[in-house]
Formats: structure tokens, C-alpha cells, sequence
């Protein structure tokens, strides 16, 4: 018990389950009614996870609490800003505080469906695995997420279909004006041979705050490949805990980069990647340029259970002024792991003294013909390079954000799509004019 | 143009530089040579602004300004460059990019209105031809995985477009094989003109073969202890700096 977080929120949700929540979602069947019973039994016995819990030791969700977070009437809504990639040929879809908003998605090219809540929820062979890839176990955040979440969507990417055309879901948070909950998942099927991009944008509003639970999860068939990416680009009122956990069968192939460049005063991501076949390949990218009081958090698992496979992940990060960062990146090597190569690097620079990294890469093999490596850094910027730039009459400021693009460009520059590129560099850029870099 | 005044520079708690004067006029190239350690490239870095030598002592003043009181980047702007003995790598940071913005900024201080891409190709493919330096830039970070000889021109491609008003070149000869020296030479007595000056340092005569000079220092201990005309350079050559002691003993 003394590991939980039990405090207004979590009252407000002990009570609301079966007073409101379960009231509304009469129409699910009893197989999941009877999953979010359960889920929701966890999440009252174990709370919200505080400090005290391994896996949260450096983010500390009593910082996001500072509101009592209430479920709001949330009607379709219409967000000013749509979040359009300058430049990017892509199917849209937008979720606006959780709920699609069909005015403004495009049609899906054969080969690629996408379903809503109710439709979603309707087929047994998409609601029964809710929960049957990101297994709950002991997580009570989780279990939050099953119990509560209101809307389901599903893509799912038929076998053999090369779909070139990126979809892009664009998450929108607006108009509230009391600080909400919005909980929601979405369910990725890749079928066997199957290749397609999903490209997800995050985007608020400035309004009361909003505490985001998203529970995602993914799994690709044999020789599936998954190109995906996330960019957060939200204003300072979002605050977003993010599970994200990825099956990957024989010989398929998972891309994804994870882009922390707004202004969120908190985001923690999970992204475990569960590969239970041989032969697959694993790329994972991350950055984070994290300024005023912000926190983000990045948890990764990456868990190698049969022979053959690759996996490389780099993330890399900036702290200015205030802002918190944490990376804790796992490998596991099971036994039947042989051949495993799995590459892990994590670089931070910190630009102020009271600006914080945890950075905590961690290796656990239990093959023994394996290649592995991890490496975290922390460091500050080359003086030498600063100079040389200095000497050329660019100044302080300016060479500050061009050694800042330089250290993130290592992982940007990875970045297939040349219109995605674009725009993250420009998020980049705007988050480099608008901060002052000058610090004492 | 610039006047070194009795200058005085520590790094740490090691003095370097003991009394510095030094007086360049336009349309003058010197030269600094001396044995390694004496405190050039010191020299070089206190001029250019570096942040990390204290200047314990004396003046200096460029084109009439206190150029001590000023930033690196106000001093690049104002007009002077320094060629590094070791150029930096910079990975990420593109040579173009790099190059368009230094050439604005200074543009932009001396009231210029930017170029545009055009413009800015068009000079750069003439100062490539000018440093006879005509590897692609454009998708190469700054310095990175350039050979020696290269980071040399490419030092020498940046004073070409920045075109300052006073140049110091720290051992931008070694390093360059006789070819690339002959370029490298070229394309500073070709930018060379009675608006501008050069200091030179170097180990090498040979440099000054093709870079004559209206004045030598020699540098020894922190300290000038011996100017002369162009001939002090290939005195030095022959006479080794065991000659220098003896200049630095008898003086
Ligand atoms: N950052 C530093 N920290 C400590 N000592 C330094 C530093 N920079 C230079 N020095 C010392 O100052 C002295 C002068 O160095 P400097 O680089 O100016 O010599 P130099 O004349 O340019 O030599 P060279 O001919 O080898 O290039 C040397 O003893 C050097 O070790
Ligand atoms: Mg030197």
C-alpha cells in the first residue's frame, strides 16, 4: 500500500467506477467488463505509482497532482489547429481529447482499416486483446488505463499490403476549462509482409490541465514492417503517461523515434519492445530538448527472447533551466537469445546547473553468444566548438542553438521522411527562439 | 590597425604572456615565429577572445577600440579572424550552414543586407576556386573527417569570405604539402591589400617565401625578444633557436 499515490484524483476514480464509469459502458460485452473489473481492482488496491516504486524512482507523479483530475463531458470537438505536416502526403486522423473527429480524417487506402470505439469494441478479435499484449501484471497504471480508458481505436494493416502513404494520427487536446482525465488506447495490427508508417502528433492548446493516459499497443506478424513515429509538441497543460508495448514475430521489422520537442510540463513514456521471434530488427531513436520546469521521462525495455536478432536504440537529450530527464533503458537477453546483437546508447547535455538527468542503461544477459553494448553520457557542449564558432562572429546564443540542432541531429537526421524531418527541425527551431539560452 | 601594448596573459596560474608589444599597421603582414610553447598560439587566442586565458595585464587596440572589452563574436564582427592551429570539428553542424550564418552576421553588423542563396553560392563557388578547395561542402559538417591539408583551406575558405581586416594565421603551413602551401599562399596574397593586414605565425621560412612579410618577431619565453626584417626569418632558419638563447641572454 505504502507504494501508491492515494490522493483526490484516485478518490474521485475509486468512486466513479461503478457510480459512472460502468454506467455508461453497458454496451461492452461481459468478457471486457469483466477484464476492466479486474483492472480496476489493481489500480484501487495499488493507487497511482509513487516514488517508492523502482520504476518511478525520478518522476514523481505527485508533481502532475497538483490538480484534482476529474473525467469531463467530452463532446467531438473541433480543434483550431490540425496539426498538419507541412509538405507531408499522409492519411489523417484526428483524435480530438480522445474522440475521433471524422470531418477531419481522410479515407484509409485499401489494405489499411481503422476502426472507432464501438466498432472496435464490437469484434471479439480486437477487444479480446486488449490487455493480451501490454499484460497489466503489477502495473497499476495499466490497470488505470482498463478500467477507465473511453475510447478504443484500431489500425490494422492487412497482410502482404505495402501501404506507402504514411498514416498520421494527430492527437489534439483542447478547450478544457477544469483540469481533465482522458484515457484511451489504440490497438496496431500489422499482418504477415505487411509495411506501412504511422506518424503520431501530439498537440494542445493552452487551457487547464489535462492528465493523458494512452495505452498503445502493437503487434507485428511475421516479416511485418512498422515504421513509427511520435512527436510531442504540446503546450505546457499537457501531462501524458504513455505505455507503450510492441510484440514482434519472426523476421519482422520495428522502427520508431520518439520526439520530445514542446513545451508538456510532463510526459512519461513506456515503450517495450517484446521480440518473440528470431531474426527480427529493432530501431529505436529518441530526443528530448527539455526547458522551464519540464519533465520527461522515457522508460524503453527492449527483451531479445529468440536467437538472431538486432536492435539499436540511441536517445539523446538537452536539459536547460529546471527541467528533469530521465532514461532508463533495459536490455534483457534471454536464454534462447543466441546471436543476439542489441546496441544501446544514450548522450545528454546539460545546460544549467540546476537542470537534472537520471540516465540509467541496463544490460541483463542470459545468453552467452551475444554482441551487446550501453553506453549513457552526460556531458556539456565542446567549449572548443563553441569558440570556433564564436570566432566567426556568430554569437553566444545562436552557436548555443546550433551546437543544440548539431548533438539532436544525430538522431533527427535518421528520420526517413524528408517532410517529418523538416517539421522537427522547425518544432526544434521554434523551441530554440522562443527559450532564452544565455544562462548565467 | 592593431596595437599590442605591454600584454600580459595567464591560463590557470601559468603565465604565458609576458609583456606583449606589437604594432601592426594596413597593408602589413608580420610574422611570428619561435620555439614550440613560447606562447604564439596564446597569443593568437587571447587576440581572438578566448574565454579561457586571463588577461592579467596591458591593452590592446584594434582600429582604435579596446578589443579586450569586446566578445569573440564582436571582435569576428569588427573585423578580425583567426585561422586555428587546430581547427575544430564540429559533427552536426553543416559547413554551409555554419558558413551562411558567420557571413551574416558580420554582413548584418556592418549594415549589409543578407544574401540571398544565390549570392551566397556564387561567392562561395569563388572562393573555393580562389583556395582551389572544391570539394562539396554541402553535406558535410564542419571540419568533420577532413584531413589535415583540408581543414587548413578550409580555414583559409573562411577568411576568403569573411574577408576580414586582420588576419592571424596560426601555423596554417603545417601540415600542407608544398602544393597545397603554394594554394594556400596564393589565396592570401590574393586577398592581401593596403586595407588589410596578416599576422603569420609559422616555423617554417619556406611559408614566408610565397607570404613575404614587412616585419619577423621572434617569440621566445612569453615574450618578443627579437623584430627584424624579412632576412631575421632566414637568419633564424639557419642559425637554429640556440642562436635565439643567446639573442635572449645578451639582450
Ligand atoms: N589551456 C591551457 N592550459 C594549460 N597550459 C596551457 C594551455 N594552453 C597553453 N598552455 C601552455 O602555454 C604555453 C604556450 O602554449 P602555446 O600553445 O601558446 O605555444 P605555441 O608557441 O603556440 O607552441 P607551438 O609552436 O607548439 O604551437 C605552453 O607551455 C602550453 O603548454
Ligand atoms: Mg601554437
Amino acid at each position: 500500500m505504502e507504494l501508491g499515490i492515494f490522493n483526490n484524483t484516485y478518490s474521485y476514480l475509486s468512486e466513479a467506477f461503478e457510480k459512472e464509469h460502468l454506467k455508461e459502458r453497458s454496451f461492452e460485452s461481459q468478457s471486457l467488463l469483466a477484464k476492466r473489473a479486474e483492472a480496476f481492482q489493481l489500480f484501487n488496491l495499488k493507487g497511482f505509482p509513487s516514488v517508492k516504486n523502482e520504476d518511478w524512482r525520478f518522476t514523481n507523479l505527485n508533481k502532475v497532482f497538483k490538480e484534482d483530475y476529474q473525467f469531463r463531458k467530452q463532446e467531438p470537438a473541433f480543434s483550431s489547429s490540425t496539426g498538419t505536416i507541412p509538405g507531408l502526403k499522409a492519411c489523417k486522423i484526428v483524435l480530438v481529447n480522445g474522440k475521433v473527429s471524422p470531418e477531419l480524417s481522410d479515407p484509409l487506402p485499401e489494405g489499411v482499416s481503422f476502426l472507432s470505439t464501438e466498432a472496435a469494441l464490437a469484434e471479439e478479435a480486437y477487444s479480446g486483446r486488449i490487455g493480451a499484449i501490454a499484460v497489466q501484471g503489477e502495473n497499476a497504471i495499466l490497470g488505470f488505463n482498463t478500467a477507465f480508458f473511453k475510447d478504443f481505436y484500431v489500425l490494422h494493416v492487412r497482410a502482404k499490403k505495402l501501404i506507402e502513404t504514411p498514416i498520421h494520427i494527430s492527437h489534439h487536446f483542447t478547450g478544457n476549462t477544469e483540469a481533465a482525465l482522458i484515457a484511451y488506447r489504440l490497438l496496431v495490427l500489422a499482418e504477415e509482409l505487411s509495411e506501412s508508417t504511422l506518424i503520431e502528433t501530439f498537440h494542445s492548446d493552452l487551457q487547464a490541465p489535462v492528465f493523458l493516459s494512452y495505452v498503445s499497443e502493437f503487434s507485428l506478424a511475421e516479416s511485418a514492417v512498422l515504421h513509427t513515429h511520435w512527436v510531442n509538441s504540446a503546450s505546457e497543460d499537457l501531462h501524458l503517461v504513455h505505455h507503450r508495448e510492441v510484440e514482434q514475430f519472426r523476421n519482422s521489422i520495428f522502427n520508431n523515434s520518439n520526439l520530445s520537442l514542446g513545451n508538456a510540463a510532463f510526459i512519461r513514456n513506456n515503450l517495450n519492445c517484446r521480440l518473440k521471434g528470431s531474426g527480427t530488427e529493432t530501431n529505436l531513436l529518441g530526443s528530448y530538448v527539455v526547458n522551464g520546469s519540464q519533465h520527461v521521462d522515457n522508460h524503453t525495455i527492449v527483451d531479445h527472447q529468440k536467437p538472431n536478432s538486432n536492435s539499436m536504440e540511441l536517445y539523446k537529450g538537452i536539459m536547460l533551466d529546471k527541467s528533469h530527464a530521465v532514461f532508463n533503458g533495459k536490455i534483457f537477453v534471454q536464454i534462447d537469445a543466441q546471436k543476439t546483437n542489441a546496441f544501446q546508447k544514450n548522450n545528454n547535455i546539460l545546460l544549467s546547473d540546476q537542470a537534472t538527468i537520471n540516465s540509467k542503461p541496463q544490460l541483463e544477459i542470459f545468453a552467452d553468444d551475444v554482441k551487446c553494448s550501453h553506453g549513457s553520457t552526460v556531458g556539456q557542449f565542446d567549449e572548443g566548438a563553441m569558440f570556433y564558432l564564436r570566432t566567426r562572429g556568430i554569437s553566444e546564443e545562436a552557436a548555443k542553438r546550433m551546437l543544440i540542432q548539431a548533438f539532436v541531429a544525430e538522431v533527427h537526421s535518421k528520420i526517413n521522411i524528408s517532410a517529418l524531418r523538416d517539421y522537427v527541425s522547425q518544432l526544434l527551431q521554434t523551441k530554440l527562439e522562443r527559450d532564452n539560452l544565455i544562462i548565467a | 590597425m592593431l596595437q599590442i601594448k605591454d600584454l600580459q596573459a595567464r591560463v590557470e596560474d601559468k603565465e604565458i604572456l609576458k609583456g606583449i608589444n606589437l604594432e601592426i599597421k594596413p597593408g602589413e603582414v608580420h610574422a611570428i615565429m619561435g620555439p614550440n610553447g613560447s606562447g604564439k598560439s596564446t597569443l593568437a587566442s587571447v587576440l581572438a577572445g578566448h574565454p579561457g586565458f586571463e588577461v592579467t595585464g596591458g591593452q590592446v587596440l584594434f582600429e582604435g577600440q579596446d578589443l579586450l572589452d569586446l566578445k569573440p563574436e564582436e571582435r569576428a564582427r569588427e573585423g578580425l579572424f583567426l585561422a586555428f592551429q587546430y581547427p575544430v570539428e564540429i559533427p552536426g553542424v553543416s559547413n554551409m550552414t555554419f558558413l551562411k550564418t558567420a557571413l551574416e552576421e558580420i554582413r548584418a553588423h556592418n549594415g549589409l543586407p543578407a544574401f540571398s542563396a544565390k549570392e551566397f553560392m556564387k561567392l562561395l563557388r569563388e572562393k573555393q576556386d580562389l583556395v582551389e578547395f572544391n570539394t562539396s561542402l554541402v553535406n558535410r559538417s564542419v571540419n568533420e573527417g577532413f584531413s589535415g591539408g583540408e581543414k587548413k583551406r578550409n580555414e583559409i575558405l573562411q577568411l576568403a569570405m569573411l574577408n576580414p581586416k586582420l588576419a592571424i594565421l596560426d601555423e596554417t603551413d603545417s601540415g600542407l604539402d608544398i602544393d597545397a602551401l603554394r594554394i594556400v599562399a596564393g589565396g592570401v596574397n590574393k586577398l592581401r591589400s593596403s586595407e588589410n593586414a596578416f599576422l603569420v605565425i609559422t616555423h617554417y621560412q619556406r611559408l614566408l617565401d610565397y607570404i613575404v612579410p614587412d616585419v619577423v618577431h621572434i617569440l621566445s619565453g612569453g615574450k618578443i625578444i627579437k623584430s627584424g626584417p624579412k632576412e631575421l626569418a632566414l637568419e633564424l632558419e639557419e642559425k637554429g633557436y640556440d642562436w635565439l638563447r643567446e639573442v635572449e641572454t645578451t639582450e
